[in-house]
């Protein structure tokens, strides 16, 4: 258990720079996902936490202590890297107990030890196994185990799972979350998928070229996205948005630029006139209704024409053309009739509105 | 696309086995002929059809005159070229394998250049230094000696090529990393990692520096004076030369003729087979499966 501390974290690779004075402070026994597209330097970020990749600028704390020059070894943390990474000339047993055999533990320690981590991970039976002979899920939780063994006040988790198939991702999921609970260790956990860092995370960090955009918790950032980026990377499917604009008496009237006449009043935001908005809205926030009569006051109304239905059993999803590049994706639980080619109405709750100025930031998130 | 049955007549695979063909039986027939032309008797191989083969008793007793003549001295050399050989792969290998891993992993300066100046060694001729290699072992009073000539063997730049290409291009990044964090320095990440990992091309460097120097020639025959060090093709050299075995002289007392001169040539190559035979069974056996993701 301990505190991870960044401070205006700086990566240069030669000219370039890849992570912009990065400030994070993640408490201990927390689980904090990195989340972002590729590119945006999560790895980068956790392997300069790690020591394996050097600071340019900026500090890295762990425990208190400045560890920014500190090796690898000397920090206290474990990594468990997407390839798996285990030393292919070594039995399992061996691989846990490599880091053991480096710090002179007694080998009965180290037996005791590993045996405890193999049983922790359900791989007492695999020691004996080179990592050739295992499948992938083993493999994992064979560098997980190797992990654990050494009793680290950090983990490190670069994409552990993202070589494995949907099943069983799921599965080391939970054991990767039921692991955070008993081993009750700071975890930092890069990702790209949206479930796992909606899942695991106790505070997800979304990163975009080498920026923080975000912190909060799960809910925190798909509730309130603080920027269009967020807004857009949190959540599948993802937030439908619209460019819209202040009417010219800069008054509290907004109207979307594909069709003037949806006008809608967004108060309290201090809008000012001929300002350009995009205004946001989640797939599950939208309502199909028969007629714009029917369509309630506190819902925007506006017509549409069914692209295409994705029926997933217990969900559907709608894709609406409302005239616009971009397609309106409306999540409708149960049963539907739609269908292609079909003219529909759907509605838009006010209150549920994203509302982003021209740079980007929301101003509803407050 | 038209589907192709396997095995169906076309032209490119005429092409491939007829050039495949034409090879094997190109080099393959000499060296043939070389095992079954030891058994035979000088006679034999001068009247009988080309692949006849011979007799037990004529090979032992051809064996005999070749191993036995002057004193075991063949025995000898083959003795110095075991010694030469193991002495100039063990160097080699205790070079090249760290040179390349050090070249392959590790920034420094100078690095390119080190680089360069290897891939220009590589490529001169052995002749061209064999001279400033003489006057420098001369000047160690290291001449005549085993030690002067696996000196000279154990600069192996090819070998650091081979070794520089192998750690640049198939070491696992996340396991070198993965060692790294469970706490490996520098030098243990080579001992415990790279080099276990390394096998393939330690067998291969290996192979080709024990080939330079099994069949080393020129080098020795400028280093060595001394009959007692010769290596097998220096000796052997000197005994075909001394008794003319293969000039069809009128005889002489000395029972070095041709067909001892082909058992000596069969005890040069036969050891290169079986090193090729071994080393290639570690070259492909895949030692890196099962590290990363398939
Ligand atoms: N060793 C390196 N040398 C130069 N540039 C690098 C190096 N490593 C990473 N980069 C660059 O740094 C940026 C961030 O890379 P990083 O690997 O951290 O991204 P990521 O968010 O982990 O992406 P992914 O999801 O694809 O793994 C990228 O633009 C990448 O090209
Ligand atoms: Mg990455």
């Amino acid at each position: 258990m301990a505190e991870v501390e960044l401070q205006k974290v700086t990566k240069m690779f030669g000219a370039l720079q890849v992570i912009h004075g990065v400030d994070l402070t993640i408490s201990s026994g927390e689980f904090v996902v990195f989340v972002g597209p590729s590119g945006s330097g999560k790895s980068t970020l956790l392997r300069m936490v790690s020591g394996l990749e050097t600071v340019s600028d900026g500090d890295v704390l762990i425990d208190g202590e400045d560890m920014t020059f500190a090796e690898p070894s000397e920090r206290g943390i474990a990594m468990v890297f997407q390839s798996y990474a285990l030393y292919p000339h070594m039995n399992v047993y061996n691989n846990m107990a490599f880091n053991l055999r480096l710090s002179r533990y007694s080998k009965a320690e180290a037996k005791k030890l590993v045996h405890d981590a193999a049983r922790i991970l359900r791989i007492e039976d695999l020691l004996d196994r080179s990592p050739a002979e295992l499948s992938g899920g083993q493999r994992q939780r064979v560098a997980i185990g190797r992990a654990i063994v050494r009793k680290p006040k950090v983990f490190l988790f670069d994409e552990p799972l993202s070589n494995l198939d949907a099943a069983l991702r799921v599965q080391m999921r939970l054991e990767i979350e039921r692991l955070h609970r008993e081993l009750d260790a700071t975890m930092i956990y890069v990702t790209h998928d949206q479930v796992e860092a909606m899942t695991m995370a106790d505070r997800i960090v979304v990163l975009d070229k080498g920026s923080i955009q975000q912190v909060g918790t799960p809910m925190e950032l798909y509730k309130r996205p603080k920027n269009l980026f967020v807004a857009g990377f949190i959540g599948s499917p993802k937030m439908n948005f619209f460019d819209a604009k202040v009417s010219s008496d800069g008054s509290e009237n907004v109207h979307l630029v594909a069709n003037s006449k949806t006008t809608f009043k967004l108060p309290n935001l201090r809008l000012n006139a001929n300002d350009d908005l995009t205004v946001g809205v989640r797939p599950e926030e939208i309502s199909v209704y028969t007629s714009i009569a029917e369509v309630p006051d506190t819902h925007i109304a506006m017509t549409a024409r069914v692209d295409a239905v994705e029926r997933l059993g217990n969900i559907n999803y709608g894709y609406f053309n409302v005239g616009a590049e971009e397609l309106v994706i409306a999540q409708i639980m149960g049963h539907t009739d739609l269908d292609h080619g079909q003219q529909i109405v759907f509605g838009v709750p006010k209150a549920e509105l994203h509302v982003f100025d021209s740079a980007g930031q929301s101003l509803t998130a407050g | 696309m038209s589907k192709k049955r396997k095995g169906s007549f076309s032209v490119s695979r005429f092409a491939v086995y007829s050039m495949l063909g034409f090879g094997l039986i190109f080099y393959g027939v000499p060296l043939l002929w070389l095992f079954v032309a030891g058994t035979r008797s000088q006679v034999s191989l001068f009247s009988d059809p080309v692949f006849t083969i011979g007799t037990w008793a004529q090979a032992k007793e051809t064996w005999h005159d070749l191993t036995s003549y002057n004193d075991f001295q063949i025995l000898n050399w083959a003795k110095n070229s075991v010694i030469y050989s193991l002495g100039g792969v063990s160097l080699s290998l205790a070079t090249a394998i760290p040179a390349g891993y050090a070249l392959a992993v590790t920034e420094f300066p100078g690095r390119k250049s080190i680089l360069v100046l290897t891939l220009i060694a590589m490529i001169t001729p052995s002749q061209a230094i064999v001279l400033p290699i003489f006057l420098e072992l001369l000047a160690l009073g290291l001449n005549n000696t085993y030690l002067g000539l696996i000196l000279a063997t154990g600069f192996f730049p090819f070998g650091i090529y081979l070794s520089y290409v192998f750690f640049s291009s198939s070491l696992p990044k996340g396991v070198m990393d993965s060692a790294r964090v469970d706490g490996c320095n520098r030098f243990q990440l080579f001992i415990h990692i790279a080099l276990p990992l390394a096998k393939p091309v330690i067998a291969l460097v290996a192979f080709f520096s024990f080939l330079a120097n099994w069949s080393n020639y020129f080098l020795a025959f400028v280093l060595l004076s001394s009959e007692k060090l010769f290596n097998l093709p220096l000796g052997l050299t000197a005994l075909i030369n001394s008794s003319g075995a293969l000039e069809n002289q009128a005889a002489n007392d000395i029972p070095i003729r041709m067909p001892e001169a082909i058992q000596a040539a069969i005890v040069v190559v036969a050891p290169v087979l079986v090193v090729f035979l071994m080393a290639q069974r570690y070259v492909r056996t895949g030692m890196l499966a099962g590290a990363e993701k398939g």
